[in-house]
């Protein structure tokens, strides 16, 4: 047999893989690994965007933060404390006129609902 | 939930939807290859636990690269380069990788069918038993992996010609091997 003619049937010989009986195993057990692995990853992700969250959170409240607010509070004059009462005031009033309180728990309502899709997709995901 | 189809398409359009986390995608880019890794890894030398464990680490890693495929070759080439390398990267670290001129073959065959004809059908698998571990090594790379010689000498850190001597003497051998069939139909029809 000719050498050229050797190695391309060679090459056809090669590209033939052999076939596997547990194929469908195999491949079953790819997809298991495929989706710990995702989970692995998301839960990673998750893990430290949580922890560099806490730490900006953390790097916020005790360096610039509070000293900007209470800067902030005296050039203008005002004093915090009443501000937040005037604050707190304001969402009472809205609270106890009806129209406002039902856009309220409608929202609420809509941010549960949100919650518990974000929660089934992540259980789905795992 | 009902049962999903598995997804269709080429194996390029498979890989850019791995890229973006498809894993369904890639699970089918797995049931069309996988078959092939595991028996490139085979032929490469590796025993059958092995070379599936291999086949999985390879087409792992192959996730994690995917967004590197664009398209040039085909799928089954790229994979089956990385699990080649997989392979040697292993066989490095198990210090089994020995090349020597005077190698003995890993296995001698001797197939014969039910009448004793030693002419009987042998197949590749088979045949590659009878080469020595560098030239099983060397073939299989450059034939079943697609890698040109200088590809397979940097990989295994050897020489070129190495390389070359390597796959002439496996090709001679294997002739030799895969004639018989041939050979043995010639004198079936003749006598």
């Amino acid at each position: 047999m000719a050498e050229p003619d050797f190695e391309a049937q060679l090459s056809r010989m090669f590209a033939e893989p052999p076939s596997f009986p547990d194929a469908a195993l195999f491949n079953a057990e790819m997809a298991a690994k495929l989706d710990r692995g995702w989970a692995m990853r998301r839960m990673f992700i998750g893990g430290a965007g949580v922890a560099a969250g806490l730490f900006a959170a953390f790097q916020i409240l005790t360096t610039r933060f509070s000293s900007e607010v209470s800067q902030l509070s005296r050039e203008s004059g005002h004093n915090i404390q009443t501000e937040i009462d005037a604050g707190i005031a304001k969402f009472n009033s809205v609270l106890t006129t009806p129209a406002s309180a039902e856009a309220l728990w409608l929202a609420a309502g809509l941010a549960v609902v949100a919650l518990a899709f974000a929660v089934t997709r992540a259980v789905e995901e795992l | 939930m009902g049962m999903e189809r598995p997804p269709t398409g080429h194996d390029v359009e498979l890989a850019a939807l791995a890229a973006a986390g498809d894993r369904r995608a890639y699970g089918e880019l797995v049931r069309r290859h996988g078959s092939t890794v595991r028996g490139l890894l085979r032929r490469l030398g590796a025993d059958s636990a092995s070379a599936d464990d291999l086949a999985q680490d390879a087409f792992m890693a192959g996730f994690e690269q995917v967004a590197d495929y664009r398209g040039e070759g085909t799928f089954g080439a790229w994979i089956k380069k990385i699990a080649a390398r997989l392979y040697l990267k292993k066989v490095r670290r198990d210090a089994r990788l020995i090349f020597s001129d005077n190698a003995e073959p890993v296995e001698e065959v001797m197939v014969r069918d039910a009448s004793g004809d030693a002419a009987s059908r042998i197949d590749l698998d088979e045949a590659l038993k009878a080469l020595s571990r560098g030239e099983r090594l060397c073939v299989s790379l450059c034939y079943g992996a697609d890698w040109s010689h200088a590809e397979a000498a940097e990989a295994l850190n050897i020489p070129i010609g190495t390389v070359k001597s390597h796959v002439k003497r496996g090709l001679d051998k294997l002739r030799a091997k895969l004639a018989r069939p041939e050979e043995g139909a010639r004198r079936e029809a003749h006598g």
